[in-house]
């Protein structure tokens, strides 16, 4: 029982924070609600049982890259620009992307959830063993992210 | 006990919410945060149908997304800081526009 008022709380929050990322007038507070965002979403999946994920969400996406986006948001200007046109045409097609993907994981609405408990030790031999690959493709892709970052953002206006 | 197809309803909503913020809105900041929704409600779905049948791979490629993610945020962040130094906006119809005028003067 305690289970379902939990995620009906962080479901309620996610859509609620989800909102105000897309429509706050603010970019700044729109980047608040997206961190906000980032824990909720970190406590839905130690609900699942993805503990470790959690924690790495909480870590790597809030802590680095949200803040980032903070930052970064108070040297820019705000530009309110929508189309009201767009914004229908954007309704309609947004409505047909959630039917669809209710068709499609439809088949899944009949099983229950159990929290997992990972073995941590296999999800690290898994990762160092099987996929080595993506992981020093990830680990290339940060560093020339951050030299790119450093480059682009010292680059002076002609 | 909880119905995964919750987990997914809710996930659902998120990439509508975010996939309606990065169609209508023209400030780029603004679609990157929409686009973040989009890439949280994907990770949302990706373990909860891990969940279902190989936790530790699932886990494994959430952790190597969110990586991925973090790189993102980096290019873009610095892409649009760039546009704004030159440009001294993040209006991608605007920057669309000048691109094209660019194209037709030198043509002619």
């Amino acid at each position: 029982m305690i289970d379902i008022i939990v995620f009906a709380i962080l479901g309620t929050l996610a859509i609620a924070f989800s909102l105000l990322v897309v429509e706050h007038r603010s970019l700044v507070y729109g980047a608040i609600s997206l961190g906000f965002l980032g824990i909720v979403n970190a406590a839905l999946f130690a609900l699942i049982g993805f503990t470790f994920i959690a924690l790495f969400h909480l870590a790597v996406y809030v802590g680095a890259g949200v803040v980032f986006i903070l930052f970064s948001v108070t040297m820019f200007r705000e530009v309110p620009t929508v189309e009201i046109r767009v914004k229908r045409i954007a309704l309609v097609i947004v409505t047909l992307i959630a039917i669809s993907l209710a068709a499609i994981f439809w088949p899944y609405s009949n099983i229950s959830v159990v929290a997992q408990s990972i073995s941590y030790r296999e999800l690290s031999k898994v990762f160092t063993e099987d996929y080595w690959f993506p992981f020093l493709v990830t680990t290339i892709a940060l560093v020339t992210t951050l030299i790119e970052g450093i480059t682009l953002a010292r680059r002076e206006a002609r | 006990m909880l119905n995964y197809f919750l987990f997914l309803v809710i996930s659902f909503v998120m990439f509508a919410i975010g996939a309606y913020g990065l169609l209508s809105k023209r400030n780029m900041i603004r679609m990157l945060l929409s686009a973040e929704v989009m890439f949280n409600s994907a990770l949302l779905t990706l373990l909860v149908l891990a969940a279902t049948a190989d936790p530790i791979r699932g886990g494994v490629v959430a952790l190597i997304a969110i990586g991925v993610s973090a790189t993102e945020i980096g290019v873009m962040i610095s892409v649009g800081i760039l546009f704004f130094k030159v440009r001294g906006e993040i209006d991608v119809y605007k920057l669309s526009k000048s691109r094209e005028q660019k194209s037709r003067r030198l043509k002619t």
